[in-house]
This record gives structure tokens, sequence and C-alpha cells, in this order.
């Protein structure tokens, strides 16, 4: 259903950028990239927003002709974004919003790990396998 | 309408648009002179009135566009400004000619228009006319502004009096139906005497009247007006003229909130008096209130006749928050237009522009992402472009500069779309420069530096490629081997295997046409691009500099005790000055190099790239001294490990220098890498004093070399080793030549020697020279050789090895322990029990294991040239091996009284240990010829004498002796009394020839000792008979201790 997931960094660079359509890899980098602008200018928004009850999932940042991308940022400001196919109209907010949650969940295990060095490029095999199954589930 | 306007703002909705156009042939330089002189009229306050006007000024307009001047008056043409050149009186009608036609483009909607005619003088130029203005050239016209302002005059007169006309029609007259171009065929046939037809001539007349009030300056009418004209026209769902009534509305709203303008560089002239928007608000009142006492007008607000009609007019103006919704509204209708796109596209702009003021970035980027989609007809590549860095502009505006460099860059691969015939390559270079900021890219390598790279690397990536094609492309190849340079050091850790051949050989190629330099380059537009050093290839882990071998290390000659000391301090210890000097010694080393002397650094480099990495001209970056650095060139095998490459150089002056980097040529790129720059590199002090210039010795002798080195104690480095074997007792010249190979001359030497610490006894100078000799060269120039003999001379006691002496108490002579030889003994004896498994008799003489080795080590110390005046010298050792054989022996020693009684003979038998036949002599005359391994007796009839009148040994040594060693030291002074007067040599005859070895060098030296007064006292000594030990014999007048001397 994801046609694209990326975590980035608090500093805005990416930790993890995956996307299945691999011939076209940099249009989704692009994409990505871009909707920081929209991810940053809601935070920005929130702002002083009492932390604890903060919403975390960000919405719909910006739809494209093709694709919609989605917003969710942690308490500590990592970002996660998916691009979804804009066609998939089956796709509701809830069930984004819990890809979010699974995805935050998956990202909390790497940064368990003693051995993940916060700020490196996320390789955990277990994390990239759960993508995997993000992406697949429904196309 | 077709062709947008991106750079419209709301507050253009007030101004009045005037068309400035050159005629006939004017060249463009002297035209925008004066366009620009015109433009400088842009507001005027009207004469009585406090109104003030405000003109825009195009030096082109599409006609078509002022086809839509009825639906917002900004649109219309109202003025033309026509400037042209005449220079003779009979162009001038042609000229003039020419003026009306361009009038006529825009005609229907012109209110006024001039002619300024250059170069044009004599009797037409007199003529008054109100029309043209003449000027004698370009340079020569300082009636312009006035004239233009005069112009603009005429205009608002026009404008005032349509104002006016437009605003008094009667409800109850017939108005005209205004009608956008794509319209009219619509509007064929319809009824015009409907009620809903009429609602629609006057909503839409309302709205064009509330435009003109806009441009007139008077804000609240306009207000009122636009008020109205939206309620008409809901009523009648006239979408279209709704929109522009809403969007009119806002226009209004938005010059009365934000008097310092939208559109951001034009922002300074809107408010000229600093007036508030209150006052500004109070200053229309006039105007203001001849459409409020319309009675058809006024169906909603601001109608109460009496109270405050100022509450009413500010109720008029829609607030911030207003503004957007009905410029939303405003939008949406104008999107049920599929003709209107410019409309709609424009006014997108306009609230992106109202919203960056406002600050919400969000909104703004809706109403972008809008405009984004609305699909105009087929645009020209131009205007793709133009649309593509509107669009970025305007992200940039909202502080989304991600979005804005993305479409910065799309604009700049539209400047060299396939489809242009002349790609823009320099504009696309220009615009990809624009767009680093928003990719959180430097091109200042230093950025990098700190730890891994952080950042969307592919889409960096992608930048840098195009960056380099663009530059290449615009034929600047030292901008793209600048910028393909700094792919290959910033980017390295993202390339793959494939990408880095890739790189690095499409740099070899741009390389071989124009090589990296590091010099800053800098673009016209002043941007400069920093040298990028790639300290990447070969990746440096380590630094250090390399002391000078030891024959070459310079020496500091000792120095008053504490000199340094006291020139700091008058403590001896202070702990900070012991503090600061350990930061001090963090970064200098404590060595020196010498002026004129190859230095070396040391680095530990690796090749991180897949293949072969050619690194040339690797070199060293210095400063404080004048460094020749000698280049180097290698080549790493792909995906080396550490590799130690040695860098060196000749300092040339002295003084302090520093090691700051080095320099190299990889794929054709100049790069200095400065150490301070490179991360994670390890480096232990990088500075170092260069003494001055000192000279060089060579040595060579006569002996050959030997690969047999020594194991000096402590220190000291040998250079050169030498060996030689030699019989006990033998002497043997040691010619050594000393060559200044240096450039200074060689003033100082000194030569000292040291025997290592060996375990055997050692009679007699082992080494002797005579240094005057040499010394009587110097100073040795350059190139010149001295020469110093050295006499080698080894005297060993192998007496203990060899069981072969026996007691001499069968020839009557009482023998018994002697208490001085015991310390002989106890040192002797477990020694010959540890060799106990070596039988005595077995060992035949010659044999290797009976050789003994000496090792000494000759020190030369020499100085000269300035280096000498510092107080510097150099040493240089030479390490002698010397294999000393046994020769020969006694074997027994006995004393037999002579017929005089002041003589006595001594009888000694003597063994031959070697395989050569020898010649043994005592006192220079009696010759014994020995075959090899044979004994002899000798008898030597010595004159008898008395130790006791010996004189003692100097008494300055004895007072730190121990009683034992002065018992040695005085054995010892004996032995040598002793064998002074026998004077015992032997010879080895078959060598008599050859000369090799000296044959008088043998010396055969006996030692005796004496106990008691008497010479003459028979049993009073004797010779310790223990097997193995030296023999101590008894004479009749002494007491023979023989050993070989020392």
């Amino acid at each position: 259903m994801a046609v694209c997931v990326a975590v980035i960094a608090k500093e805005n660079y990416p930790l993890y950028i995956r996307s299945v359509p691999t011939e076209n890899e940099l249009k989704f980098h692009y994409m990505v990239h871009t909707s920081l602008d929209v991810v940053d200018e809601k935070i920005s928004a929130m702002g002083k927003a009492l932390v604890d009850q903060r919403e975390l999932y960000l919405g719909l940042l910006y739809p494209t002709e093709d694709y919609k991308v989605y917003g969710y940022v942690t308490n500590s400001k990592v970002k996660f974004v998916m691009v979804v196919d804009s066609s998939n109209t089956a796709l509701r907010d809830n069930e984004i919003r819990s890809m979010f949650r699974k995805l935050h969940n998956s990202y909390t295990d790497v940064m368990c790990n003693p051995f993940y060095n916060p700020g490196d490029r996320i390789q955990s095999r277990a994390f990239d396998s759960m993508v995997t199954s993000m992406m697949i589930q429904v196309c | 309408m077709s062709v947008p306007d991106y750079m419209q703002c709301a507050e253009d909705h007030q101004t009045l648009l005037v068309v400035v156009q050159p005629v006939g042939v004017v060249s463009e330089e002297n035209f925008f002179r004066i366009y620009k002189r015109i433009c400088s009229v842009s507001q005027i306050s009207v004469r009585d009135s406090q109104r003030v006007l405000y003109i825009r000024y195009r030096h082109h307009y599409p006609p078509e566009n002022n086809e839509w001047g009825d639906f917002q008056t900004h649109r219309k043409v109202v003025g033309l400004v026509t400037i042209t050149d005449c220079c003779s009186a009979k162009d001038w009608p042609q000229t003039f000619e020419k003026f009306h036609m361009q009038k006529e483009i825009y005609g229907s909607t012109l209110y006024d228009s001039r002619l300024f005619v250059f170069g044009l003088q004599g009797e037409i130029a007199e003529q008054p006319r109100t029309d043209v203005a003449f000027y004698p050239s370009y340079e020569d016209c300082p009636g312009v502004e006035k004239r233009v302002e005069d112009f603009i005059e005429s205009l608002f007169i026009v404008l005032e009096s349509k104002r006016l006309d437009r605003a008094t029609d009667k409800s109850g007259d017939k108005v005209p139906l205004l009608c956008v171009p794509f319209e009219k065929k619509d509007f064929v046939g319809l009824d015009t005497d409907s009620r809903h037809y009429k609602k629609r001539c006057q909503g839409r007349m309302r709205k064009h009247v509330g435009d003109l009030c806009l441009q007139a300056g008077m804000l609240q009418d306009s207000l009122v007006h636009y008020h109205m004209a939206v309620e008409l026209l809901r009523a009648v769902n006239d979408f279209l003229w709704l929109g522009a009534a809403l969007e009119g509305l806002c226009s209004a709203s938005v010059i009365y909130h934000y008097p310092g303008g939208t559109g951001g560089k034009n922002g300074a002239r809107r408010c000229p008096g600093g007036s508030l928007p209150a006052e500004a608000a109070n200053r229309h009142r006039p105007g203001a209130q001849e459409v409020l006492i319309d009675p058809g007008a006024l169906t909603t607000n601001g109608i109460n006749p009496d109270t405050s009609a100022e509450i009413g007019r500010a109720k008029n103006c829609l607030s911030p928050e207003d503004i957007i919704d009905k410029y939303k509204e405003a939008i949406s209708y104008y999107g049920k237009y599929k003709n209107a796109g410019v409309i709609e596209l424009e006014a997108c702009v306009k609230a992106v522009r109202v919203l960056a003021i406002q600050k919400r970035s969000m909104e703004a980027s809706e109403f972008l992402q809008n405009a984004v989609y609305i699909n105009l007809r087929q645009l020209s590549e131009e205007e793709k472009i133009q649309r593509y860095s509107v669009l970025s502009e305007l992200y940039e505006l909202i502080g989304f500069r991600r979005k804005s460099a993305f479409f910065k860059r799309v604009a700049a691969m539209q400047c060299v779309a396939p489809s242009i015939a002349e790609p823009g390559w320099r504009a696309c270079y220009k615009l990809l420069l624009e767009t680093l900021p928003g990719y959180s890219l430097s091109l200042d390598p230093q950025d990098f530096s700190k730890g891994t790279h952080r950042g969307w690397a592919a889409v960096q990536m992608r930048l840098l490629h195009e960056l380099v094609y663009a530059s290449r492309r615009m034929g600047n190849p030292a901008l793209s081997v600048r910028h393909l340079s700094f792919l290959l050091q910033t980017m390295l850790d993202f390339l793959s295997d494939q990408e880095k051949k890739d790189v690095t050989q499409s740099l070899e190629s741009y390389t071989s046409k124009c090589p990296g330099t590091m010099e800053l380059i800098t673009l016209p537009d002043g941007l400069s691009l920093p040298p990028v050093p790639l300290t990447k290839l070969p990746i440096v882990r380590h630094v250090k500099l390399l002391n000078l071998p030891a024959s070459l290390r310079p020496q500091k000659m000792k120095s008053l005790l504490g000199q340094n000391v006291s020139a700091k301090s008058p403590f001896i210890y202070s702990p900070i000055i012991a503090h600061s000097r350990g930061e001090e010694r963090s970064k200098k080393i404590d060595f020196q190099w010498v002026q004129g002397d190859v230095c070396e650094v040391q680095l530990m480099v690796y090749n991180p790239m897949p293949f072969e990495l050619r690194v040339e001209n690797m070199g060293l970056l210095t400063s404080g001294v004048e460094f020749e650095s000698l280049p180097a060139a290698l080549s790493l095998p792909a995906e080396s490990g550490l590799y130690p490459v040695t860098l060196v150089g000749v300092p040339q002056t002295t003084g302090t220098i520093s090691v700051n980097g080095y320099h190299t040529t990889v794929f054709g790129v100049f790069s200095d890498c400065l150490l301070d720059n490179l991360p994670g590199i390890k480096n232990n002090g990088s500075t170092v004093e260069v003494i001055p210039a000192l000279p060089r010795l060579q040595i060579s002798t006569s002996l050959p070399r030997s690969a047999h080195s020594l194991q000096p104690a402590s220190g000291d480095e040998i250079s050169t080793h030498v060996s030689v074997q030699l019989y006990n007792g033998e002497t043997q010249q040691l010619v050594i030549k000393l060559e200044n190979i240096g450039v200074e001359p060689l003033e100082k030497l000194e030569v000292t020697s040291k025997v290592l610490t060996s375990k055997e006894k050692l009679y007699g100078d082992f080494l002797s020279w005579k240094l005057e000799e040499a010394l009587a060269q110097f100073p040795l120039q350059p190139g010149q050789v001295a020469t110093l003999t050295v006499n080698i001379q080894v005297k060993l006691d192998f007496s203990c090895q060899e069981n072969l002496l026996q007691d001499l108490s069968d020839d009557g002579i009482s023998v018994s322990g002697f208490p001085l030889c015991s310390p002989f003994r106890q040192v002797v004896r477990p020694r010959v029990e540890s060799k106990g498994a070596n039988p005595p008799e077995g060992s035949k003489p010659g044999d290797p294991s009976h050789t003994k080795a000496l090792e000494a080590i000759l020190n030369f110390k020499y100085s000269g040239g300035p280096g000498h005046v510092e107080g510097y010298y150099r040493e240089l050792s030479l390490g002698l091996r010397v294999e000393v054989e046994p020769s020969v022996f006694f074997t027994r020693v006995s004393t037999l009284p002579a017929t005089s009684t002041r003589q006595c003979h001594l009888l000694l038998d003597v063994f031959n240990s070697t395989e050569h036949e020898l010649s043994l002599s005592a006192r220079g005359n009696e010759e014994l010829i020995l075959h090899a391994g044979e004994c002899q007796r000798m008898a030597i009839q010595v004159d008898k004498f008395n130790f006791e009148s010996f004189p003692e040994s100097p008494g300055e040594k004895g007072q730190f002796a121990t009683p034992k060693q002065l018992e040695e030291q005085r054995q010892e002074a004996r032995g040598l009394e002793i064998n002074s007067k026998l004077g015992i040599r032997w010879r080895i005859i078959s060598f008599h020839g050859r000369g090799s070895r000296c044959p008088c060098s043998g010396f055969l030296t006996m030692e005796g000792t004496h106990e008691g007064s008497s010479a003459h006292k028979p049993h009073s000594n004797a010779p310790c008979n223990s097997p193995g030990s030296s023999v101590h014999c008894l004479a009749l007048p002494v007491h023979w201790s023989l050993t070989p001397g020392r």
C-alpha cells in the first residue's frame, strides 16, 4: 500500500528511505525531501502545544497527481514520511495512522539496539522486513 | 488572455497601466535609460485632493491582455508613452505616423498618449504640442519627469470623469453589459430586458466602478462598490464576475491592511508619508461620500444616514482572515471557467503574497499547490521556465526552501529541455546554483570535513552531477572539474563502485583539458567556489615526522649546566612552567632537522577506491622555513590497507618548520591537503627545528665490512661495522678514511672509543691512535679525504682455557697458594667448572671455539660550518669486532740462579697453539723456532730486581679503590715492568712476506708479582697450581705471574 517509506532524523537528513518501484527512486527522494517543508511548517505551527498531548500524526502533507504524502513526527522530532498511491482510495486515515504506529514501534526497537548508533542509517533487518510488509500488504 | 503576469500583487489593482514603447530605431540602452526615468514617476498626489495615483509601467504588454481591461481595469492600458529617435525634420511626418499606428494597438482603452522625440531640433520642435515632447538628446532631457507627471494628471482627469460618469449612473438607466472576450458570443440573443440581465449588468458595472475608485485612490468607496457588486452578482450567479468583485474586495482590503505592500521590492514607495491606514482612510472621505449618497447602491453596508459613517466603512474592509477566505472563494469561481486560467493563476499568486505577509505558510502552500495544477494552454518553454521560477520564488517567500529548490531545479532543467533549439546552459547553471541552499549543500568542502556526511545524498549527488554537466556544456571546464572533484570528495561514501569509476574517468577526461587547481573560482555573480582538495584520495591516517638517521643526527654540545633553565625562571622547578612546556611539546618534536639535509615524513595512506589509484607529485607543504619538497609518485592497489609513504624534502634555511600538509595530483586535480582539516588523522607533532648546516662525514676502512652487527648498550646506532681476525698479542693497523661528503667544511673531529663490556680481561691499550695526524689536514673541505690510523692491539688471557700450564714444583721450586692471586682464581675457577664438558686435551689449537671476540665502538664526533657555530655536532660510529685466536702460551715458568748473583735464568716452557710455525725472541736476540703445536723451553737471563724499588701507582687513584683493586693495579704495573724487561716477541714466519700481520707485532707479556722484601728468598711464593688458572710462577728473584699481558 505504501510506495515509499522514509525515516528522517531530527536534523532533517534521511535515516532510512525505501520505495517500491526502485527504478525511479530519485523521484521519491525528491518527494520526501520537499515534504519536509510541510512537516517543518506543521511542527512549528504546533509550537508549544503540550508535549504529551501532542498529536504525532501530521496527516496528509500534500497530494500530488499520483501520490499522497503523509507525515508523522515523534516526540524526539524524528519524522516518518509515507507516500501512498492516491488511486488507493480504500486507504483511510485510520489505517495510515496505524501504519505509522507500527513504524514507530519498529523504529523504537531499532533505537533499543545497543549496537545502533543514533544518527546512523538504519540497517536493521527487522525494520526492513516490517517496511516490506507495509509495502506489500495491499498492492 | 493567455499571458499570466506572475509578478502581480494585490496592490496592482490600484494602479494605472501605462505602456512605454520605442518606435522606430531606438537603441535598447537609450530606451531603458528613458524608461527608467519614466518609471521613477510611479506615484503622484493629485493636485487639490489628497488622493494618490499609482502608475504601473510596462514596456511590453500583450494586446490580448488589454481586452480583459473591462473585467479588471488595472489590466487596461490607459496611457501610452512612445519614445522615438528622429534626426531630421523630413523624417518627422513618418515618425508621427508610426506613433499613431502604435496608438491604434491599444486604441480602444487609451485615455491619453505621449510621444517623446529625441534628436530633433528646429522649427518642428518649436511648435508647442501637448502630446509630443522634443528633446535634443537622450542625455539632455531634464523635463522628462515633469512631462510624465503632467501626462499622468491628464490620465487622472479622464479616469475621474469616467468614474463619476459611471458612479452616478442611475439604476433606472440602461446599463451596458460589460463582458470579457470569451463571453461575448454567449450573450448573443439574450433577453436584455429581463430582471436577471439587468441585475447582471448592474453588478458588473458596480464592480467596474469599484475598480475605477480603487485606481482613483478612493479606497473606501471602492470597498462599498465591491460589496454591492458582490451582493448583486451573487444573486444572479454570475460567478466569473462575482470572483472578480471578491478579488477586488480582497485587493482593496489588502491595500488597507498592508500599506507596505505585498509585492516585496516595490513596497517602499507604497507608503510615502508613513501614513497609517486609518489616516489613509480618512483622506478618502470626500470621494466616499459621493458614493454613499447614491440611493440605489446601498443595500447592505454603510447606509446608516448620519451615524458614524466611519464605522460602516471600517466594516466594509475585510479582516485579514476574511481576505483569504474571499480569495479562496474567488479562485473557486474562477476555476469554473477554463478561459479564466490566467486570472485564477494570478489570483493565486496574489493570495500567496498576502499569506506570506501573514506568515501562514500552510495555507499559502495550498494556494500554490492549486496554482501548480492550473492548466493553461500549451505554454512556450520560456513561459514554463518563468512559471517554475516564480513558483520557486513564491515557495521561498513562504519559507518552503526545499520546495523552492525543487521548482528552481525544474526551471533549470527546462532551460535546457531537448525541445529548445538553443539550450541556455548558462541560465540552467545559474538556477542550479540557486538551488544549493534548498538542498542544504554548500560548495565549501570544509563544511563536510566534520565527520560523516549527513544529508540527502541521492538528491545532492544528482544536483552535483547536473552542475558538472551544465558547467561543461557552458564551456567552462574549470568549473566542471571543481564540481566533479567536490562530488568525488564529499560523496565518496555514497558512490557505488561503478559510479566511482565513472566519476573518476570523466574527471580524468576533463582534467586533461583543464587541470584542477587550488585557486578560488569566482563566478560572475559573486559566488565563489573554494578549492576542493581531494583528501580522501588517498586517505591519510597517520603523519609522522622522522628523525634523521643516527649518523646524521645533530647533537647539541653540552652547554653550561642549567643554562636554559636559568634563562626562563629563577626557580629550578615550577609546576607552571612545566605545564606550559608540556603544551609546547605537544606540537613540537624534540629532534632537529638540519639545513641542507634530506628530511623525511612518513604518511600512512590507503586507497578507498575499487581500482588502482595513481597519486602523482605528492609532496610536503610546510611553513616557517624555505623547504625544497621532493615530490613522489605512488600507485596504490585497490582498496589497499594502510600503506606507508615517505615524503622527503630539504630545508633550505634554518628556523622552525611546521609541516602543514601535503599536496597531491590525483586524476589531474592538484590538491593541497592541510592536516588541520583532515578528520581522524593521527599526528604527533608537526613542528621541528631546523638547525644550520653541518658537514657530513663518510668513513671507509681498510678492513672488510662485517655482517655481524653490534648491539650497543644504549642509544648509539652504528653506521658501519668492520671485523678483523687477530692472534693474541698481535697488533694490526686499521686505516680509516674520513671523507667530507657534505657541503660544509669539516672543522672539528673528536674520536673516542668504547670497548663493549666483555668478560675478558684486556691488557694494554686495545685501540690507540694519533689524532694529530688526521687533524693536521683539517679543516676538511667538501670532497677531501683525511686518514686516521688506529692500532688494534689484542692482549687477552687465554690461559684459563688451555689446561696446558703445569705447576713447576718438580723443578724443585716450592709452589704454594698465593693469597694475592686469589681474586684471579676465584674469577677463573667457576668458568673452568662450567667448561668441564670440554675436555681440555680434545681442544685443538686454533679451534674456533677457542677464539675470543672483542667488540668496540669508535665514535667520531665532528662538526663544522654554521652548525658548529651554533654548537651542534654529529656523531658517527664505527663498530669494530676483533676475533682473537690464541697464539703462544707459557706452560711453565721457573727460575735458575745464574752465574752472576745479580742475574738469574728465567726458564719458560712455550707452546705454540697456532697452525703456523713461528719464531720467538726475547730481548731481541734469542730466537726460537716453534712448529705448530710444539712446546719448547727457553731460558732468558735477566737481572734480578726488587719490586720494592718500584714506584707506587699514583695515589689519587688509590684513594677510591678498594685494597683488592689497589693490589691488582700494582700487579699490573709490575707485570708491565717485567714485560718491558723481557721483551718477548713472536712472529709467524709464513706471514712474513705477506706483511698483513706485522711480524713483530706479537707481544708476549709476563706479569709478575713480588712478595717479601728479599729477592732471594726461596719458597716464599708459589704459583697457583690449580688447573686452568693463570699460572703464577715463582722465579728466584721474583714471583712470576705468567699471563699474556694486559
